[in-house]
Formats: C-alpha cells, structure tokens, sequence
C-alpha cells in the first residue's frame, strides 16, 4: 500500500538560512556556471553525465521545505533533466509551494551550464558539481580518445564530507547581546552610494562577459604591486567612481566580497561556507589616483582577510542563529527579521565583487575547454570571474540597463594594451 | 569576430552594436555560434486576472452607488462586498498553494468554514452554518483527502500532516454541542464521531509517519 521509502532531511546551514527569506523575483539567489567547449554539445550525452554526476552529489536531490520554524532540505527522487537554455539568465529556482530541484542544467550550442539557488550550495561548492559534471561529459563524448586511461578527478571528497556543515563544525558562539550589539555598530556606516540606473524588462539580468589573457592581467596587476583580485576590486571602484553624480560623491563606495572559507578551515562541503568582507573608499577628500585607490583596497584586505577576523564576524552570526529566542520563533517571523537586516545590509553597499579563482580541470581536456564563465543574479552591479588555463573571464552582471561602467573597467584594460572578447546576452 | 575601433574590443556573437559603447559595428559576419540565445519575454500578468480584478471593483462601486440612490431596497452593497472578498479570497488561495493539494484542501475547508460563519451572522444568523455546513465539510473534506491522496499516488508524508489536521478539525463540533450553540445536533454528533474514528485509523496506521513528520517539521 505505501511505499516506505525513508524521506531523508537535513537542516540548513548559517548561511543558507537567509537566502529562502530574501529570494524574490527580481533578486533570485542564483547563480550560473557556465563551461564553453570547442564543439557543439550533445544533449544526450550531457544526461548521461548527469545521470552519473548527481549520484556523488545526493545533496542535489534535496528540495527546499518550510517547517514551522526553520527550512529543511528534504531528499527527493526527482530526476535532474538536462534542457535546451530557454530561461533568462539565473530566473528563479526556489518557489514556496512548489517541490522541486534546487539547481538546473542546460546547454546552449557549445556551453553548458548549471544555476544553482543559492541556498545549496556557495560558487566553490556549485563548482565541484560543475567539475564533475563536465569531466564526465567529456570522458563519455570522447570515450575512444580517453580509453583506458581515465583522468583523475580532481574533486574527491567522501559523501559525508561533501554534505557536511562546516559552520556548525568551526564555529561556537558567545555572548548573544554583545553580538546583537557589535553588528549594530557595524551598520551604523554611512549609507554607502548606490548605482541607479533603468532595469531591464521583466527584471533581467544584463550580462557583459570579458574574456581575456589571465597573464597579461596578472602582470598589469603585479606592475601595480598588487594581486589579481585586489587589482580588478580597485579598477570596479575607480570605474564606479567615474560614473558617480557630483552630488553623491560624498558618499563612499563600498564593495561587498564573498569570501571562500574553505581557505582558512579544512572542508570538503558542497554546501554554503563563506562568509562577506566589506572594502570601501571614500573619494570624497582622498585621492582619486587609481594607485592609491588600489593601496587602500590593498590594506582593507590586508585587515579584513584575517582567520581571526572571520571567526569573530561568522561566530556573531551562528550565536544570532543558536539562541533560544531566535530558535523558537515561527519561520514566517524569521523570515521577516532577515528582510529587514538584508536591506540594511543592501544599504551599506554599493556594489560586489566575486573571484571564483583557478579552475583547475585534468590535463587531459585541454583541447576540449575553451572557457569557464561565472555569473550571478542580481539588484546592483556585480563582477563574478573565475580562471581557467590563461583564460581570464569576468563577468558583468547588472540589473541596469546602462553600460557606463562597464566601459570604463575595460576600455581601462584595454588601454594597458589587453586583448578583451567581449559577449553580451542582451544586445 | 568582429572589432570596436572605438573600445577596442573584439565582439562575439551577432550583435550589431557595441555592447559597451552601443556604436554600430560595421558589416556583421553571419555564420556565427550564438553564445546567448534570445529568449523572448513571458507575460505573467494573465488579462483574465485584470478583468476580473476591474469587474470587481466597478461591481463594488456600482451597488455602494445602488444603495445610496434607493436605500430602502436590500442592502445589496454588504452582499456584493461580501460575495466578492470570499470569492477572492479562496481564489487567492487556490492559486498560491496549487502546487501542495494536500495543504490546499486544509485551507480551502478553513476559509470555507470561516466564511460561511461571517455569511450566516450578516443575513440574521440562521445557524445553519454551525448545524449543517461546517459539520458536512469536515466529514467531506476527510473523504476528499484520503481519495485525492490515493489517487495521485502522493507518498505518505506528504499527507499524513493534514490528514491528522483535518481530524482534529472535525472534531471542533463537540464544542458546538457542549456549550449547546446549535439546536439541531445529529450533523455535529456525526461528524465528531467520524473524526474521532478517522483520526484513530490515523494515528494507528500511519503514528511512525506522524512522529517524523512532526519532528522534521517541527525542528528548531
């Protein structure tokens, strides 16, 4: 009569909790990855790959539920179906009501992607899928080409350790209204400047995608002093900068930059570990030389990017999230509290920035990638951009419609004599 | 591929413009792999929505000016307003929680039942929502749950919830009997009885289900 299968569930991590609260419409918590190679790709051998892909990702299967006071992940059969790019770029994935998949993969002539709500998983998790899934694509389309000697993959990482929830595993909490008040004073900031601009119909998302040489960047960086992420946070803001209304400039430019933590703690998760810094520059009164501007954001790294300073930061959030009163709150109530501190977060910040690193892939598919391309849904311009091989892609991803900013960042880079491809989906 | 002279960047895809600096580019090349495809816009607002949210209002407008011109007619405006807020009401509902039957027959019996109290008190409080209506809904409500889940082959957590819910809903009418609300008293006395029998069956089939259930959705 029934089938007793054991429904599996398992509870969100910290920073999991605030994506169901904050996700709408027009800002939909998702993000895309995308993997261009140098043919066409072949749908049913994608499938195959999925097929094979999803059963070392049993996290993936999990739909997203309300209980009475917190969300759940609950393990679900649905089968993953790979289909033809039909939905704008990173549309909405979580719905309430419904129960379905929290990510979606699809291709588009030579580019496959996957989006994935954000809830599930960070870049760096959604990147070991994306890793998996294209090695055995790869393997299966060129299956005479790779006989015998199957490439080493190289995410692996036992179930338990992919599903772990390292926040609980490295965090303890404190003091609760200690806490309640040092993130007070945190948001006592001046209310930082916010890009305005025309949204796009039907609340797209309007991405410019610059590829170009990880080296010649690089040495433009390292001509500068710099490294690589601190070089491209600085040229954002000195772009944004130059597109600022004189009545504004007064305010500070602030950049919002997600932090992998997987660099300071030891984990294997797929899940969410990350955490935000905030590096802001005041034109107003300072130099506006794009040397010193990189100075600065050089020295807020610099302080921010401390082991010390993320569990000081993480722990004010686990000790919010564990308290007594915080548990027993109805969702709906806590749905509610996280609105608000979300758009006073929104409020201190002007923009974002995310570097997904180095992707690195076997050897073997050299001849079969040509790039690898990160993008995020968004409410304010954001730059997401990853490496593979010498091919540096930083994608542009803005609610607006205007592209001054976006010109000046790279005309910036081309004028240092870089070769730029750009691609945009909205023409 | 083809090149901005004024940006200084090489474009992909078959644009004709600039996507920087929106300049027209000279003469595109056709034969190239498109990296976005064009994805044409959905219309979410459904028209039928509009025109029932404009017959609504004018309706309501129409008959508060109705009763203003002939105040001794009945009073049609509470009846329109009325009529109107129930009917959207459930339609709002049935809308949100299609995608969860379950949860939607719970509402819907909810809704029903509150408004036909709110209906029965405005036309001189016949009782005949406490004698007859909400003791038959529940009683029908259990049928429909229990025959909507077989039939769609709807595993048993997803149920099991708003089956014990929907138990416990239809034993409310014992209230109605013991503070003596309602005259006639064999709707009530059956539907308690059949709560009673049905949430027993509940609770002895499917108690490991319930004890899941709750702890999952109820975890804090």
């Amino acid at each position: 009569m029934n089938q007793k299968k054991k429904v599996e569930w398992t509870k969100l991590d910290n920073a999991s909790k605030i994506f169901p609260a904050t996700c709408s419409y027009k800002d939909t918590k998702v993000f895309r990855f995308t993997c261009e190679l140098h043919e066409t790709v072949d749908a049913d051998i994608l499938q195959e790959a999925l097929d094979v892909t999803i059963e070392k990702f049993p996290l993936y299967r999990s739909v997203l539920r309300r209980g009475i006071f917190w969300y759940y992940f609950e393990s679900s059969d649905i089968k993953p179906v790979v289909e033809i790019e039909s939905n704008p770029i990173c549309a909405s994935i979580y719905f309430k009501e419904k129960k379905n998949l929290l990510f979606r993969v699809f291709y588009y002539n030579r580019r496959i992607s996957i989006e994935v709500f954000h809830a599930l998983s960070d870049g760096k998790g959604a990147l070991g899928f994306m890793h998996t899934l294209v090695s055995h694509y790869l393997f299966l389309k060129y299956r005479d080409v790779f006989a015998g000697k199957i490439p080493q993959l190289t995410v692996n990482a036992s179930i338990s350790e992919k599903k772990e929830d390292s926040f609980e595993k490295y965090f303890a909490g404190g003091n609760v209204f200690k806490a309640i008040k040092e993130i007070k004073s945190i948001n006592k900031n001046k209310k930082a400047y916010h890009i305005k601009g025309t949204r796009m119909e039907e609340n797209r998302i309007k991405v410019i995608e610059g590829s170009m040489s990880a080296k010649a960047v690089l040495e433009e960086a390292h001509s500068c002093n710099t490294t690589l992420t601190i070089f491209i946070t600085a040229l954002f803001m000195y772009s944004i900068y130059k597109h600022m209304p004189a009545l504004k400039k007064d305010r500070p430019v602030v950049l919002l930059v997600p932090v992998n933590l997987r660099q300071f703690f030891k984990s294997e998760t797929t899940r969410n570990f990350f955490s935000t810094i905030s590096i802001g520059y005041e034109f107003e009164g300072k130099s506006a030389d794009f040397i010193d501007v990189i100075n600065s954001v050089s020295a807020s790294f610099k302080k921010e990017l401390t082991e010390e300073q993320m569990i000081k930061h993480l722990s004010r959030y686990i000790l919010l999230e564990k308290n007594p009163f915080t548990r027993v709150a109805p969702l709906p109530i806590k749905d509610f509290f996280i609105r608000i501190a979300n758009s006073v977060n929104n409020r201190n910040t002007t923009a974002a920035i995310s570097n997904l690193g180095r992707i690195e892939m076997p050897v073997e598919f050299d001849d079969y990638i040509r790039q690898f391309s990160v993008f995020t849904g968004v409410i304010r311009p954001q730059i997401s951009m990853c490496t593979y091989k010498d091919r540096l892609v930083v994608s542009f991803n803005s609610p607006f419609g205007e592209t001054d900013i976006q010109r000046t960042f790279f005309n910036y880079l081309t004028s240092k004599g870089i070769e730029i491809e750009i691609s945009t989906n909205l023409p | 591929m083809q090149y901005c002279s004024y940006c200084k960047i090489h474009i992909r895809g078959n644009g004709d413009k600039c996507p920087l600096c929106l300049n027209i580019l000279p003469d595109g090349t056709s034969n190239i792999v498109e990296i976005y495809p064009d994805i044409p816009p959905s219309y979410e607002q459904h028209m039928a929505t509009r025109i029932a949210a404009f017959i609504s209002i004018a309706a309501i407008v129409a008959s508060f000016a109705m009763s203003k011109l002939f105040p001794a007619l009945t009073d049609w405006f509470s009846f329109v307003l009325l009529g109107l807020v129930s009917m959207w009401l459930s339609l709002i509902l049935v809308v949100r929680k299609r995608h969860n039957i379950a949860k939607e027959i719970m509402w819907q019996v909810t809704i029903i039942s509150l408004l036909s109290i709110v209906w029965d008190w405005t036309t001189g409080w016949r009782n005949w929502s406490l004698e007859y209506l909400i003791p038959i809904i529940s009683v029908s409500a259990m049928l429909v749950m229990y025959i909507t889940a077989k039939a769609m082959k709807l595993s048993i957590s997803d149920y099991v919830a708003y089956l014990l819910l929907i138990g416990l809903f239809g034993i409310i009418p014992i209230l109605f009997i013991l503070f003596d609300w309602v005259d006639v008293k064999y709707p009530s006395i059956i539907c308690v009885a059949a709560s009673a029998i049905f949430l027993s069956a509940v609770m002895i089939f499917h108690g490991e289900s319930i004890i899941i259930e709750l702890k999952k959705r109820m975890h804090v």
